[in-house]
C-alpha cells in the first residue's frame, strides 16, 4: 500500500482521479482498524496531515470553519470550540482517548458516519454543514444529509470532504452534550444526546434543537419534540413528558452494547439531564 | 521508501515499506520492544510514543507518517531528564506490577505534563484514560503521576 | 533538577517495610524482556488455523494450497504429533491439534509456520478443512440431558467434568426449624484475565535435541511434565524459560502456547520459532473465569444465628478441563464464607460445553460461590431485620470453630478483626448520611460482602518450594527464583526476605528469573501460595548461606584474634561482617571470595503442611485439593450512587479490611489489593462477556470493556495484620482476596440504592436502570 502525503488540494484532486480504489486517510484511527479488521487491501492512502490547506480554522463571515486535517486535540484547544460551541467541545472531550484524539480528526469522524459517532449529535444539532470538493467543484450540505446511512455518507467517486463550517450561535444560546456509554473513556455511546436551545427572558424555549446518536442508523431527530418544547420553559414536567415522546421517535437496535429497550429509555431520560446537570450559556 | 527520522534524539535512516506499522518498525526493525502492542486497535495504549512531544499510538500509524520528525520511545526516556523523573516517581511510588502497560503510561505522563503541569488527580485520570492497565488499578499510578508533578516543578524553579 | 536518588538506596528492607521492587527499574526504561519481546535472528513466524464451527468431526485438512505460497515453511497437523498429543494436568483431553473432533471456535486445526506475518495469513487462509458438523452443547443445564451431544465420548461420566457434594448435619431439616430463611439465584459470567501482553513465545530446537523455549508462563516446570508427554519428548530435553511476564491472574497457569511452540520448533529445521497471540486470537483461545449458576437457601434462628445452608452450583468448564475440577473443588470448599453455619448441603458440578474454555482465574471459583453467597446473607438481613453487618460478625467463624464444610480452622482466622475493623471506619459509622446526601437524580447504597480464601495447594500435590541463593564472589546476594512472577512482584519479595535475613541492601540483590535450567522447581505462581511457599524455603536457604557466611568470617576473625569466635557474636551488616565483640570488621566480598563456589549456593526446600483431617463428604474433591488448612479472610465495602436517568454506576469508595497475615512490603500489599479490587469492579460492572451459540461476542477491546483510569476510583485498605505462625514472617497470602468479594459488595449497595436485586451476570447500566424502573424511581430526582 502507497503512503502518499498530497501537498496541494490540487494534487489530492489529482491522487483521487488516478488512485480511485485509494482512501482518504485523515488521522487514521478509524480506517487503520477497520483495514486490519477486514483485511482488505487498498493501494494507496492519502494522509492529510501535510495539506496545509486542510490545517486551518476560524471565521469566515457568521461560521465557523474547520480544516479536515485539523485534529480533535487542535479542536479541545481552541478558544473558539472551548467557549463557542460547549457541546461539541464535550463530545470531542470524551471520544475515544487523549492519544485517539491526537490524531484523529473531525472531518473523519464524520466521514465514517458510525451511527455512535461523538461528533455527529452536536453538529447536526447545531446545523453544521460539510464542504465537499471533487471534479465537479464544490458544494456545501448539511451534516444530517451528508450522512446517509450506518458507515455511509453522500461522496461521489473523486469528491472528499475539505472542511466543516459550524454556523455562529447567537448570544445566550446553550449547547450541551449527555453521552451514555458502557465506561467513562474509550466508550462506544450506548445513546448521546445534543440539545442546543436558547431561552428568552422570562424562561421560554424561544429556539431548541435535539439530535441522538446510536438510536437509529443514523443521527435522529425529532421536530415534534422540538415543537412540543418549544414555547415552554425547560421544566421537569415537560421534558418528562418530551421524553416519552421521543423514546417513540427513535428507532434503535439490539448489540452487543445494550438492547433497543433501554436505549429508547435513554433516548427519553437523557433530556431531563438538561435540568439535571447545571450548564453555562455562551456569554455567561 | 527510504525513511528518516529522528528517534531519542539520534538520526536514523532506513530503507522499509510505507505502510509498515510504527509499532512493528520500532520493535522488530530497530530491536526497540519497549514499545509494547497489546490491543493493536487503538484501545488500550501500550504502543504509545511522542511524535513530536505528543502521545501517540505506534499501532495506528504507518512508518511514512514519521519522515522527517521527532520520536521518543521508553528507550530514550531516561535520557530526558523530566522522563527520568517521572520514571523515578514510578518505581518509587509502586506504579509498575507487571510493567506491560509502563512505557506507554510513562510516555503518556510525559504528554500529559507538558501540556498540565500541575494537574489534579481527576485530570490525570482523564488524561491517562487511553492506556489500560490490569494490575494496578491505576491508583499507584495517579500518586505517581501527581508527585513527579510535583519534582518537576521543584525542578523548575 | 530534584536528585532522582533515593537517599535511603543501599539501606536494608526490612521486612514489614515498603521496598520498591527490583524489576520496577527495568520496567520503567523498557529494559525489562518480556517473552512477547524475542525476535530472534531468523525467526519463523508461528499462527494457529482455528475452526469454522463449534462442534464438528475432523474430516479431512488439505495443507497443499497452503504449502504452495512463497515464504510458508510448514503446514502441521495432528498427525505430525509424536507424542499423545494431549494436555492437561488430572484430566487429559485437550489436543494440541484436533484430531478426531474440534470442540469449541478457539480450538486449534493446524499449525503454520512461514517466513513472514503476511505469507502465515496467506497461508491460514488457503487450508481447507473438510468438517462433519455436530450438534453443539451451550447451555450447562442441558449437558446431562439424554438427547445432548457429548463432546468427550470416550468418557465414562459424559459432560459431567467433576461433580460432588458436601454434607454436614441435617439442612432440610434445619430449614423447616428456621425462623427467617431466603432463597436466590445467582449467575455469574464469564471473565477474561486480559493480561496486556498476550500469550506469546519463542522455542527452537538446539542441535544437542534440546528444546528450549522462553514464554509468558506462570507454571514452567508443570508446563514441561506436560509438554513432554504430549509431544514425545523426554523432559529432559525441554527447556523452559518463564522472563517477565505481563500479568497472568492465573490465564497463564498451564500451557497456552507451548504446545505450538514445541511443535514447531520441532519443524522449523532447526531455526527459532516465535507465536504471539493478537488481542483476538487471545480472547477466542485462552481460558476464562468459570460461569456460575447458583441456588442458595441460607436459614437463621430468631437471634439470627445461621442455621442451614443448601446450595447448588454449576460450572460451566467449557470444551475442555483446564483447572476446571480444581477451581470447582475450591468453590465448593468456600462455597459458605467464613460462617459458622452447623447444616449444609452443598451440591454441585462442573460440565463441558462447546463454550470458551475455563480454568484458573485469581479467585479460583470462590469470586463467584462469594457473590451467590455474600448476596443471600444480605437477603437474609433484610427478611430478618438483621444489620448486614452484625448479621456477619455474630456468624463470622473464630479459630477452633468449623468451616461451613466441617474443616476444622487451626490456622488464624482474622475475618471477625477485619469485621470490627470495618464497623469502626467513617465509612460505615457515616453511612446514614453519606446514603442520605445523594444528588439529584442519584441514588446512593452501600452494600459489605465478606469472604474467606483458601490458601495453597491442598493435600493433593505437594505445594514444594526450592529456594535457592547465592553470594556472589563480589559480595553481591543473586536469588534464583523458582515461581513465575506474572507482575506481583513475588521475586521482589523474596529478596527482601533474603536481604532482611542477611542484613543485605536491596541494592545489593539480583533475581535470576524462572528457568528450568538455573532455578529450581517450585511449582505454579497461583492459588495465593507464592510467598507462603518459596519464602518459607527462602527463609531457610538465606539462614543457611548466613550460617557458612558467619562461620568463614569467623574463622578469619579468630585467625586475627588468636581465640575462638562464637557465630552468635559475628553480625551480617550492609557490606560487611562485624565481630561486636572485638569491634573488628569484614568487608562482605572478601569473606565472599574466601569461600568454595559450592558453599557460596544455599538451596533449601519447604513443603506446606497439608490438611489430612478426615471428612464424611466431599471425598472425591480432595484429589483436586480440597480441604486446605489455611485462609486469608477479608471484606469489602463498595459506596456508589446510581443515576435514576441512565442506570449508570459511579462507584465513590471501595473499602478493603484484610486478614492476609503479616504484611512483609505494605506497597506490594496494596498493589495486590487495588488490582485485585480493579479487577473485581470490571467483574461487577464492566466486563460483559457474552457468548452466543459458542462464539464470542465481545472478542476484541473495543466490546470487552475493561475499567480505564476514570472507572476505578481510589482505594481504601486497611490490613488486618495477623500473625500465622506457618507462614514466612507470619504471612498468609494476599494474591487473590482483593478480588473475591467485589462483586456482591457491589451487588449489595445497588439493591440498597434501587430497592431490587439483580443477580444476574454483569451488573450493567442496563440492569440497574430497570431495576429502577421496577421500584418506581426511574427518571425520579
Amino acid at each position: 500500500m502507497q503512503v502518499l502525503f498530497p501537498q496541494t488540494l490540487n494534487e489530492l484532486q489529482t491522487l483521487l482521479a488516478e488512485i480511485s480504489q485509494g482512501r482518504i486517510m485523515a488521522g487514521g484511527t478509524d480506517l487503520l482498524v477497520k483495514l486490519r479488521q477486514s483485511g482488505q487491501q487498498i493501494p494507496a492512502v492519502f494522509c492529510l496531515e501535510q495539506l496545509s490547506e486542510l490545517q486551518q480554522t476560524g471565521w469566515q463571515e457568521d461560521e465557523f470553519c474547520i480544516g479536515a486535517a485539523v485534529t480533535q486535540q487542535q479542536l479541545l484547544d481552541n478558544a473558539v470550540i472551548q467557549t463557542e460551541y460547549c457541546g461539541l467541545y464535550q463530545a470531542l472531550n470524551e471520544l475515544a482517548s487523549p492519544p485517539i484524539r491526537h490524531a484523529a480528526t473531525l472531518v473523519g469522524n464524520i466521514c465514517s458516519a458510525s451511527p455512535a459517532a461523538d461528533s455527529l449529535p452536536p453538529l447536526v444539532a447545531m446545523d453544521a454543514k460539510v464542504d465537499i470538493v471533487g471534479p465537479a467543484g464544490c458544494r456545501v450540505i448539511s451534516v444530517s444529509d451528508f450522512v446517509c446511512g450506518p458507515g455511509q455518507n453522500c461522496l461521489q467517486p473523486g469528491e472528499y470532504v475539505s472542511g466543516v463550517r459550524l454556523p455562529r450561535l447567537p448570544q445566550g444560546t446553550i449547547s450541551v452534550y449527555h453521552k451514555v456509554g458502557k465506561r467513562k473513556a474509550l466508550a462506544i455511546a450506548v445513546t448521546s444526546l445534543a440539545a442546543v436551545y436558547r431561552t428568552a427572558a422570562d424562561g421560554a424555549l424561544q429556539k431548541i434543537r435535539l439530535a441522538w446518536g446510536s438510536v437509529g442508523p443514523t443521527v435522529v431527530t425529532a421536530p415534534e419534540v422540538e415543537a412540543y418544547l418549544l414555547g415552554k420553559p425547560l421544566s421537569e414536567v415537560d421534558l418528562r413528558q418530551a421524553g416519552a415522546m421521543a423514546s417513540a421517535a427513535v428507532s434503535p437496535i439490539d448489540d452487543v452494547r445494550a438492547s433497543e429497550q433501554y436505549r429508547r429509555s435513554l433516548a427519553g431520560n437523557l433530556l431531563l439531564k438538561l435540568v439535571a446537570t447545571p450548564t453555562a450559556a455562551k456569554g455567561e | 521508501m527510504n525513511l528518516s527520522f529522528t528517534l531519542n534524539g539520534q538520526q536514523v535512516a532506513l530503507e522499509v515499506a510505507p505502510d509498515r506499522r510504527v509499532v512493528d518498525l520500532l520493535r522488530e526493525d530497530l530491536n526497540m520492544g519497549g514499545t509494547k502492542e497489546c490491543c493493536g486497535s487503538g484501545e488500550c495504549g501500550a504502543c504509545t510514543i511522542l511524535v513530536d512531544g505528543q502521545s501517540q499510538l505506534s499501532c495506528l500509524m504507518l512508518a511514512a507518517q514519521l519522515q522527517g520528525r521527532s520520536v521518543l520511545t521508553i528507550e530514550g526516556a531516561a535520557a530526558d531528564a523530566d522522563a527520568a523523573i517521572v520514571q523515578q516517581a514510578f518505581v518509587e511510588h509502586g506504579a509498575v506490577q507487571c510493567g506491560f502497560c509502563t512505557p506507554g503510561m510513562i510516555l503518556a505522563t510525559l504528554d500529559l505534563l507538558q501540556r498540565i503541569p500541575q494537574p489534579n488527580r481527576e485530570q490525570v485520570r482523564h488524561e491517562l484514560s487511553g492506556n489500560l492497565c490490569r494490575c494496578t488499578g491505576y491508583q499507584k499510578i495517579i500518586d505517581a503521576v501527581m508527585a513527579a508533578a510535583v519534582s518537576l516543578k521543584g525542578g523548575q524553579r | 533538577m530534584s536528585n532522582n536518588k533515593r537517599p535511603d538506596a543501599g539501606f536494608v528492607r526490612e521486612i514489614g517495610c515498603s521496598a520498591p521492587r527490583l524489576d520496577a527499574a527495568d520496567k520503567v526504561t523498557g529494559a525489562a524482556v518480556f517473552a512477547a519481546d524475542l525476535y530472534p535472528a531468523d525467526l519463523l513466524w508461528a499462527g494457529v488455523k482455528r475452526p469454522e464451527h463449534p462442534h464438528a468431526r475432523l474430516l479431512a485438512i488439505d495443507t497443499a494450497a497452503a504449502l504452495a505460497i512463497p515464504g510458508v515453511v510448514a503446514v502441521l497437523t495432528h498427525k505430525d504429533i509424536k507424542g499423545s498429543n494431549r494436555l492437561g494436568i488430572f484430566e487429559k483431553d485437550q489436543p494440541i491439534l484436533a484430531d478426531e473432533r474440534v470442540r469449541h471456535y478457539g480450538d486449534a486445526v493446524a499449525l503454520l509456520l512461514a517466513e513472514s506475518k503476511e505469507a502465515l495469513a496467506a497461508a491460514m487462509a488457503a487450508v481447507r478443512v473438510e468438517y462433519e458438523v455436530l450438534p453443539a452443547l451451550f447451555d450447562p443445564v442441558l449437558s446431562q440431558a439424554a438427547d445432548s451431544p457429548v463432546l468427550h465420548p470416550q468418557r465414562s461420566a459424559g459432560n459431567l467434568l467433576i461433580g460432588g457434594e458436601i454434607r454436614r448435619g441435617d439442612p432440610a431439616e434445619a430449614l423447616t426449624q428456621a425462623a427467617y430463611q431466603v432463597t436466590l439465584t445467582v449467575s455469574t459470567t464469564w471473565q477474561e484475565h486480559a493480561f496486556l501482553e498476550t500469550q506469546a513465545g519463542v522455542a527452537q530446537l538446539e542441535t544437542d535435541g534440546t528444546l528450549t523455549m522462553t514464554v509468558s508462563t506462570q507454571t514452567p516446570f508443570r508446563d514441561r511434565l506436560e509438554l513432554a508427554e504430549a509431544i514425545g519428548l523426554s523432559p529432559a530435553k525441554i527447556h523452559v524459560i518463564a522472563p517477565c511476564l505481563g500479568g497472568g491472574f492465573g490465564g497463564k497457569d498451564g500451557i497456552t502456547v507451548q504446545g505450538f511452540l514445541a511443535l514447531a520448533a520441532m519443524h522449523s529445521g532447526g531455526r527459532p520459532v516465535k507465536l504471539w497471540y493478537s488481542r483476538e486470537e487471545s480472547i477466542l483461545a485462552g481460558t476464562k473465569r468459570h460461569p456460575l449458576q447458583a441456588e442458595y437457601t441460607l436459614g437463621c434462628d430468631q437471634t439470627g444465628q445461621l442455621q442451614a445452608l443448601s446450595a447448588r452450583l454449576l460450572f460451566d468448564t467449557g470444551a475442555y478441563a483446564s483447572l476446571g475440577s480444581e477451581v470447582f473443588a475450591l468453590a465448593m470448599e468456600n462455597a459458605g464464607g467464613p460462617y459458622r453455619i452447623p447444616n449444609v448441603a452443598i451440591d454441585g458440578a462442573a460440565v463441558y460445553t462447546n463454550n470458551p474454555v475455563a480454568g484458573a482465574f485469581r479467585g479460583f471459583g470462590v469470586p463467584q460461590v462469594a457473590a451467590a453467597m455474600e448476596q443471600a446473607i444480605d437477603e437474609l438481613a433484610r427478611a430478618g431485620g438483621f444489620d448486614p453487618l452484625e448479621l456477619r460478625r455474630q456468624n463470622a467463624v473464630v479459630r477452633g470453630d468449623s468451616s461451613p464444610t466441617g474443616v476444622t480452622l487451626t490456622g488464624t482466622v482474622g475475618i471477625g478483626e477485619c469485621l470490627d475493623t470495618l464497623a469502626r471506619h467513617p465509612l460505615w459509622q457515616r453511612r446514614q448520611s453519606w446514603l442520605a446526601a445523594a444528588p439529584r437524580f442519584k441514588r446512593r447504597g452501600i452494600g459489605i460482602a465478606a469472604v474467606a480464601q483458601s490458601i495453597g495447594y491442598g493435600p493433593a500435590i505437594a505445594d514444594c518450594g526450592n529456594a535457592k541463593m547465592e553470594l556472589l564472589a563480589d559480595g553481591r546476594l543473586r536469588v534464583y527464583v523458582g515461581v513465575s512472577d506474572m507482575g506481583q512482584g513475588n521475586a521482589s519479595t523474596y529478596a527482601q526476605i533474603a536481604g532482611h535475613i542477611l542484613g543485605q541492601p536491596m541494592d545489593a540483590m539480583e533475581l535470576v528469573f524462572p528457568d528450568t535450567a538455573r532455578t529450581l522447581p517450585s511449582g505454579s505462581a497461583s492459588a495465593s501460595r507464592t510467598t507462603f511457599t518459596y519464602g518459607n524455603a527462602m527463609i531457610r536457604a538465606a539462614e543457611l548461606l548466613g550460617e557458612r557466611i558467619k562461620a568463614r568470617a569467623a574463622l578469619m576473625v579468630s585467625f586475627q584474634l588468636l581465640h575462638s569466635v562464637k557465630l552468635e557474636d559475628m553480625a551480617l551488616l550492609p557490606g560487611r561482617l562485624q565481630h561486636v565483640p572485638s569491634g573488628r570488621s569484614l568487608p562482605l566480598p572478601l569473606v565472599a571470595t574466601l569461600m568454595d563456589a559450592t558453599e557460596r549456593m544455599a538451596t533449601a526446600t519447604y513443603t506446606a503442611p497439608v490438611n489430612d483431617q478426615p471428612l464424611d463428604s466431599g471425598v472425591n474433591l480432595r484429589k483436586h485439593g480440597f480441604p486446605h488448612r489455611l485462609a486469608s479472610y477479608g471484606v469489602q465495602l463498595a459506596a456508589l450512587e446510581v443515576d435514576t436517568l441512565t442506570g449508570e454506576t459511579e462507584v465513590c469508595e471501595l473499602l478493603s479490611c484484610i486478614d492476609a497475615g503479616r504484611v512483609l512490603n505494605p506497597q506490594l500489599y496494596e498493589q495486590q489489593v487495588q488490582g485485585g479490587v480493579a479487577q473485581g469492579l470490571g467483574y461487577a460492572l464492566f466486563e460483559e462477556f457474552t457468548v452466543e451459540q459458542g462464539r464470542i461476542k465481545t472478542g476484541d477491546l473495543s466490546t470487552y470493556i475493561l475499567p480505564t483510569a476514570l472507572d476505578v476510583p481510589d482505594m481504601l485498605t486497611v490490613p488486618v495484620s495477623s500473625h500465622e505462625p506457618a507462614g514466612p514472617f507470619g504471612m498468609k497470602g494476599i494474591g487473590e482476596i482483593g478480588i473475591d468479594a467485589v462483586l456482591p459488595a457491589v451487588a449489595n449497595a445497588l439493591a440498597t440504592a434501587t430497592g431490587q436485586r439483580i443477580a444476574g451476570g454483569t451488573l450493567n447500566a442496563e440492569k440497574v436502570l430497570a431495576a429502577l424502573r421496577h421500584t418506581g424511581q426511574e427518571a425520579m430526582r
